[in-house]
Order: structure tokens, then C-alpha cells, then sequence
């Protein structure tokens, strides 16, 4: 039973994640060549502590029956739960990829250019040569989506065997008194984002830069 | 042919880095100064990775950021420049001499055969398979410069070239530049500008405030130079 818990937060914060960096990568692109960032930037990373209990609130409200997005009648769905995560992770992995690209930006960028490329090619090397650092943003985003309570709980409902994720059978047993299986869960949670990062390490996203 | 017309250039938020310049590149030049004066900058203007702020850069008399993309590619090309700081990309010395040719249309297999040409060259077949981290920073730099050069740019500028390199490798360096038609190099190394000949170019708070024949018995080293 409790490996299907696992199976869903993997999933739905998975989706999350894909999701998040699927624009967030391209928007700290776009803030990296525009001066806009000097605003945005600020924002985004003051952006990167809500609490997820305000998300949750907010897309709860948006939701609703009674809410604007009350007819898609996402409320109490694993899909609400990605959506708000992806949310939730989007001022992270975009301000993260933000720093990483200015600065392979002022190597790689400048290199293309100078050795006659375009825009174009120019970006290619840049997010060629900024892949282990976007990684790294990638799964910070991952970890905090599949570390987060407040989202699932309140767009998610911990309905067992439909929306029940990890962090909200953590919640549950503590609140059963049921501590051993809730450490346990704990454990495994943070066990697989550590595996995740080594799988990558060890698969050769690495950065071989000179020192 | 690169000139530059009342140039101002700017970094985000910060005091003017290069002010109303107006110099004319053909031949060879080498721009002196001391560190802040904007060098680096007039450089990376000059070899087009840089919009000024103000102002124009004429390549053959074109105005470069008046052309369309595709334009600009093209003129591009026909401009390389080094920096101060060797940056190789990902991959072997070999991909990195590669990477411009393939950008260029080569096959992988015509760009690596190049590749492997201009480091015996050098004698330095040795590194061909080496990564960036392999590589000692004056290795990297000569790498950098030999990059460049296979291109056979109309227009080649290096920012600080011996800034890493021992005394051989630096005879190495200065072989390489014989060829290059159009050079402009900054540097701090009164013995570089001693032996690159050439108009002078001295940088001094954003501005190119001196140009003409270099005549070390002017004692120009000793004007500001660090």
C-alpha cells in the first residue's frame, strides 16, 4: 500500500517538475539576455520561500466549484496537486537556472560569439556547457515538490488510493500516533532525492571545468 | 576593415566602460593601459559580441547592428577574438578545434583532420585527446589562439595572449600571429608591444586617448601603464 504512495509523489512531483522547468528554464534564459531581470530577479527569489500553505490556499479558491476554474473540476485530483507544485517550484528553478546561465552566459555565450556564432548556436553552448547546473536547479525543484505538505493537502485532500502522497501519510500517521511507519516513510523520502542526485553524478552530468 | 564611430558602451547599471572612441583597425595594433581603462571592453565591441550602448561599428564600412541576422553571421565570422581567460568548451582539445569548423558546415571528420593538422603545428599532438581540466592554463591559451586561427579570420584580437604562456610557448604564439592580416591586441607586456609592432593604442578612463606608431623610446610604458 505504501508503495503506491510512493509510486504517486514520485509521479505527480515528477510531472510537476518536468512542468516548472519546461518554462522556467526558458524564462531564466530570457531574464538572463533582458534587462528586465534586475526586477524580476528580486521578485523570484524573494518568491522562492511562500509558504505552500498560501498556494494551496490560493489554487484551492481558484478550484473550487465555485472558483473560475471550478468547471475543469481539478479540485481533489492528483493533477491539482502537480499543478500547484509546479507552481511552487517555478521562482526556485527559475532563479537557480537564472545565476547558472548569467554565468556560463559570460563565458560560453561570449565564446560563440566571438568564434562567429549566432543567437542561436550561441544558446545551444550555453545550455549545452550550463546542463550540470540546470540539473542541479532541476532537482532542487524536484526535492522541494516532493518535500512539500501544504499544496497536496489542501488541492490533493490525501484521498487514500487517489491523491495520497508521501508527505500526507507522513502527516496522517503522526496524527495516529503511528511514528515508526511515519519515520520510516521519512527516511525513504529523503533516501530517494539523494539517489536521484548521485544517479545523475554518477551518469556523467558532471562539470569537467578547468579549476 | 572594423571602425568604430563615437562608441559608448555601458554594462548594466553601471559608469560609462568605453566613452566616445573613435578608431580606425587595419594592420596591426596593440592597445595598452592599465587594468579598468577598457580595453577588455573596446575589445569585445570591436569584435562585435558587444552592441555599444552608443554609437557604430562599421565592418567594411557596413554598420553591423543595422544588418539583419543572417548579415551579421556572415560578417561575424570574418572577426574572432580570444579571451584573456582561456574558455574551452566540453569535450577534448580536439572537439574544442572542431567546434567553429563544424559550426562553419564542416563535416566532424574534415573539422577533427583539422584540427589535428594545426597541433602538429605546434607540436602539440599530444594534447589532442586531453579534456580542458587536463590542460595547464598556458596549454588552454595556446589552444584558444590555435582555435581561432584555424578559422583564418579577415580580423583576429587577443585580449592579454601571454598572459599564461612560459618563454616557448610564447615564441609559439608569436609564430602563429606572422600571418594574420588585421591584429589588435591588448596587453600589459612592454615586450609583446615591442615585438607585435604596429600603431599604439593607449586606453585611459574609457577612452582611446592615443594612436599612432609605437615608438618605445617615448617611454609610453611608463605613461600609466600597469
Amino acid at each position: 500500500m505504501q508503495l503506491e504512495v510512493v509510486v504517486r509523489s514520485l509521479t505527480v512531483s515528477g510531472t510537476a517538475t518536468l512542468l516548472a522547468a519546461s518554462w522556467s528554464v526558458p524564462l531564466a534564459y530570457f531574464l538572463v539576455k533582458s534587462r528586465s531581470s534586475r526586477v524580476l530577479i528580486p521578485l523570484l527569489e524573494g518568491l522562492v520561500g511562500v509558504p505552500t500553505v498560501l498556494i494551496g490556499l490560493l489554487l484551492y479558491m481558484l478550484l473550487s466549484s465555485k472558483g473560475p476554474l471550478g468547471p475543469l473540476r481539478l479540485l481533489y485530483t492528483p493533477q491539482a496537486i502537480a499543478v500547484g507544485q509546479s507552481i511552487l517550484i517555478t521562482p526556485l528553478i527559475t532563479s537557480v537556472s537564472y545565476r547558472v546561465l548569467t554565468h556560463s552566459w559570460g563565458r560560453y555565450g561570449e565564446l560563440a560569439l566571438s568564434l562567429g556564432a549566432d543567437e542561436v548556436e550561441a544558446m545551444r553552448l550555453v545550455l549545452s556547457e550550463s546542463l550540470p547546473g540546470l540539473l542541479g536547479a532541476v532537482i532542487m525543484g524536484f526535492s522541494r515538490a516532493l518535500g512539500e505538505l501544504g499544496i497536496a493537502l489542501m488541492v490533493g485532500g490525501n484521498i487514500k488510493g487517489y491523491t495520497r502522497v508521501m508527505t500526507t501519510a507522513i502527516a496522517l500517521e503522526v496524527s495516529k500516533g503511528e511514528f515508526e511507519l511515519a519515520t520510516w516513510l521519512g527516511i525513504f523520502l529523503v533516501g530517494i532525492i539523494a539517489l536521484i542526485s548521485l544517479s545523475l553524478r554518477f551518469l556523467g552530468v558532471k562539470d569537467d571545468r578547468t579549476p | 576593415m572594423i571602425e568604430l564611430r563615437d562608441v559608448w558602451y555601458r554594462y548594466p547599471g553601471g559608469p560609462w566602460a568605453i566613452s566616445g572612441v573613435n578608431l580606425r583597425f587595419e594592420g596591426r595594433h596593440v592597445l595598452v593601459g592599465p587594468n579598468g581603462s577598457g580595453k577588455t571592453t573596446l575589445l569585445k565591441v570591436s569584435s562585435l559580441i558587444y552592441r555599444p550602448t552608443r554609437g557604430k561599428v562599421l565592418v567594411n564600412g557596413v554598420d553591423f547592428w543595422g544588418l539583419d541576422g543572417r548579415r551579421r553571421r556572415e560578417l561575424r565570422r570574418q572577426v574572432v577574438y580570444v579571451h584573456e581567460r582561456p574558455i574551452l568548451i566540453r569535450g577534448t582539445v580536439l572537439d574544442n578545434l572542431a567546434y567553429p569548423l563544424i559550426m562553419r558546415g564542416y563535416s566532424r571528420e574534415e573539422a577533427l583532420k583539422i584540427g589535428r593538422e594545426a597541433l602538429s603545428t605546434i607540436n602539440a599532438e599530444h594534447l589532442a585527446e586531453k579534456r580542458r581540466k587536463e590542460l595547464s592554463t598556458g596549454e588552454a591559451q595556446l589552444i584558444s589562439v590555435l582555435r581561432a586561427l584555424i578559422l583564418r579570420p579577415k580580423v583576429l584580437m587577443l585580449d592579454e595572449p601571454t598572459a599564461h604562456l612560459d618563454f616557448d610557448r610564447r615564441e609559439v604564439l608569436l609564430n602563429l600571429l606572422k600571418g594574420v592580416e588585421v591584429l589588435i591586441v591588448a596587453t600589459h607586456d612592454p615586450l609583446l608591444v615591442e615585438e607585435l609592432g604596429g600603431s599604439l593604442i593607449r586606453m585611459s578612463g574609457g577612452r582611446a586617448e592615443y594612436e599612432g606608431a609605437h615608438d618605445l623610446s617615448k617611454g609610453f610604458w611608463r605613461r600609466g601603464n600597469s
